[in-house]
């Protein structure tokens, strides 16, 4: 059975190119599977399938088994670690049919050519999509935040050119999970709650601090940190110039040599042990990492700094080369993920979807009022696998999503000085 | 030109020294006539042009290529090897890590070439040269990340050597240059490569025919004249080869500086890795380049010590 898809397939191969290959290939296997179930007449000519290419935030098993069950074709994911997903969205747009990418690479992505413009008026639930990413405030009185927010990536002229002069009918990318990052710390190493970036350069943490070693990130929160101490106060924290980024490099080569630093992580894995193993206090961290830790019985905090947390936001973009059916396929997709279950499912790992109402729709009230009102759990609740995550009575740190979207310092970012900043940050670490 | 193909070495693990038979060339010829080695060797050379020499010679290219934000533009530009000379901090962190590299280096073959020495002259029985071997290769069963991540319950803030120290009155407060230190790094980097070191010395120390021993003794060497002129100079090659194994593999490592050193140091390997990750292939693709000069130069430099070729 198998030789004869094989030889199918290399037949099919012939005069034609790799993507068409490939198309057939995965038709002729699946033809081939359901003959081998049902009477040979009924053969059932499959779709060929979307492929989608991201991080493992969004990029989940069970998200695209859901996804094609409702849409009728098989989606295919890859989930890629930061710098390989980069990567391959930026060189390879032949490999993928959607981008779940980052509103932060669109100074990378956008300029290269390598996505198309979304039309707004194929996207069934635009409307509703919250207004984080159409204005940058969720409500009038709202801080939009430095850096890259998406709502100064996201809109198109007519030209196909970034404007900042939204809301247009073409956009880069439909908004999806997004979250905002700021300090975890256990409240029984450090003495007292954390309330301020600031508390990353503290004296009283010396040697038990930890930061986040992604130079374009780290240096935010590093920046955020020296702020809130009042020794500079930068233009754009999310666009630094290179008297900006010398400043805070030499302040964090004397704090590196006071031996104020215990480590520098890189994965979600490496700054949980940190925690639990008690080799830090508190550190710059990612959100999910703080259920992580609780789990192990050790003691976390997320930190709501007075200063606004450093948010991130991702969502779909379409590769340039797609047209067609593919193409249709493609929006398909994206309404999909906007349609309320998607959004559900992440939101039990703590992220927030773009359309909040329909997530509210899917979402059973008791888990509702946790993850995205900031109140009390009424009941035990689970992660989207079914374990249990949250005791009851426990309150989401950083309160409500309005809350803590209301008020986001900086936005994960791509600066003009990029280069120079990765090089001075190795000049930090090497220090 | 004659030339004849030698005899197996006698005195290898677990053979007793076969009498020499003498083939000539021209007897292997007559095997098959008509079947040329090229073919055997045509996978191998395929394989290694298509994903060795090509990417190697791709690397090379773009380090010419002009980069902007949204990507790499093909072109002819000098710029990013000017950054690279005009720049201490590559320079500087391509020393770190050959500093690193040698004291590693200098520690595996401290430890490796005692065991190994062990292993082959004193350890009598092949049975239990053979089970003792395996033990050292234990390590390799589990993954390199995870040898690397049980340093941090060994050394940590609450690992198992502060305990024991605080436990019995040695130190008052946890010792933090233990983990995430340059001894922290040293010693990871030890303890994962030594075992790469002691199979190449093993197998040389253990084909040195036992007959010269004992006919040097016989003739009234001492130990220690035996060992520096007979079994030193024999096992050298082996020593050389373990060298060279570890050394470019060290030179190209990162993820203990992370993991172990708490990322706290600037290894070539992660500098490339963090220009890679923003898509700024030219300043990777340099520093890769003279990370490549390096481990030449310095595999160059171990060949030129000891002649491999001529005393295997």
């Amino acid at each position: 059975m198998k030789r004869k898809q094989a030889k199918s397939a290399r037949n099919a191969a012939k005069g034609m190119t790799r993507r068409h290959f490939l198309g057939t290939a995965g038709k002729t296997a699946a033809v081939g599977a359901v003959a081998s179930t049902v009477p040979l007449f009924n053969i059932v000519k499959a779709a060929d399938p979307t492929r989608t290419v991201g991080l493992a935030v969004s990029v989940i098993n069970e998200v695209q088994m859901k996804a094609s069950d409702d849409l009728g074709f098989p989606v295919r994911g890859q989930a890629l670690g930061y710098g390989a997903m980069f990567g391959k969205m930026l060189n390879q747009n032949d490999q993928y049919d959607i981008a779940e990418g980052y509103f932060n690479d669109m100074d990378v992505m956008w300029p290269s050519g390598t996505w198309q413009p979304i039309d707004t008026r194929r996207i069934k639930d635009w409307d509703k999509v919250s207004n984080l990413t159409k204005t940058g405030r969720l409500s009038p009185d709202s801080n939009p935040g430095q850096g890259d927010a998406p709502f100064r990536q996201i809109w198109l002229d007519g030209n196909g050119k970034r404007t900042l002069n939204g809301p247009t009918r073409y956009i880069t990318m439909v908004p999806g999970w997004h979250n905002a990052d700021s300090i975890g710390y256990n409240p029984d190493e450090t003495g007292r709650p954390i309330t301020s970036w600031g508390d990353l350069f503290h004296s009283d943490f010396r040697g038990r601090v930890a930061l986040l070693n992604i130079p374009q990130i780290g240096t935010m929160d590093a920046a955020m940190g020296m702020e809130a101490l009042g020794l500079i106060k930068f233009k754009d924290k999310g666009n630094m110039t290179r008297s900006e980024i010398d400043k805070l490099i030499e302040f964090l080569i004397v704090k590196k040599q006071e031996g104020h630093f215990r480590a520098f992580w890189e994965s979600f894995g490496q700054s949980v042990n940190l925690m639990t193993s008690g080799e830090v206090a508190l550190e710059s961290m990612w959100s999910p990492a703080v259920t992580a830790i609780k789990a192990e019985g050790v003691k976390c905090i997320y930190a709501s700094p007075k200063e606004g947390m450093r948010g991130w936001h991702g969502g779909m973009s379409i590769s340039a080369k797609l047209k067609g059916k593919a193409l249709d396929q493609a929006y398909e997709y994206i309404n999909w993920w906007l349609s309320g279950w998607p959004g559900a499912f992440v939101a039990r790992q703590g992220y927030y979807m773009s359309v909040p109402e329909n997530v509210k729709k899917s979402l059973p009230a008791v888990e509702w009022d946790y993850w995205y009102d900031g109140k009390a759990a009424a009941q035990e609740l689970p992660d989207p696998y079914g374990d249990i995550i949250v005791p009851k009575g426990e309150i989401r740190d950083g309160g409500s999503y309005w809350d803590r979207f209301s008020n986001i310092a900086v936005w994960n970012s791509i600066m003009d000085e990029n280069d120079y900043l990765v090089k001075r940050w190795n000049e930090f670490l090497s220090a | 030109m004659e030339r004849t193909v030698l005899p197996p070495h006698p005195g290898l693990i677990g053979s007793e020294a076969i009498a020499p038979e003498f083939i000539q060339e021209d007897q292997l010829k007559k095997f098959r006539p008509g079947f040329s080695a090229a073919w055997l060797v045509a996978p191998s050379a395929i394989w290694l042009v298509l994903f060795l020499v090509l990417p190697l010679i791709f690397i090379v290219v773009i380090s010419f290529w002009n980069y902007s934000l949204s990507g790499m533009v093909p072109g002819f530009t000098l710029e990013h090897y000017v950054e690279y000379f005009t720049s201490s901090i590559y320079s500087r962190t391509l020393l770190t890590t050959l500093r690193y590299t040698f004291t590693t280096m200098v520690f595996c073959l401290l430890l490796a070439y005692p065991i190994a020495y062990f292993l082959a002259m004193v350890v009598k029985t092949y049975k239990w040269q053979m089970s003792l071997f395996l033990v050292c290769m234990v390590p390799f069963w589990t993954s390199y990340l995870i040898r690397a991540i049980a340093w941090v319950p060994m050394l940590g803030r609450r690992g198992l050597l502060n305990n024991v120290m605080i436990d019995f009155g040695i130190i008052e407060k946890p010792a933090t240059f233990l983990l995430f230190s340059e001894f922290a790094l040293t010693m990871a980097l030890v303890q994962l490569y030594v075992v790469l070191c002691i199979g190449p010395m093993f197998f040389s120390l253990a084909k040195i025919d036992k007959a010269i021993i004992e006919a040097a003794r016989d003739m009234g060497a001492s130990s220690l004249q035996i060992f520096r002129q007979i079994i030193l100079p024999l096992s050298l090659p082996g020593v050389a080869i373990g060298m060279i194994f570890i050394f470019v593999m060290i030179m190209g490592e990162f993820a203990t500086a992370v993991v172990v050193g708490g990322g706290k140091f600037s290894v070539v390997g992660t500098l490339i890795n963090q220009y890679a990750a923003t898509a700024n292939y030219p300043r990777a693709a340099v520093n890769a380049i003279f990370l490549m000069i390096g481990m030449m130069i310095g595999v160059v430099f171990i060949m030129k010590l000891v002649d491999i070729r001529k005393q295997l």
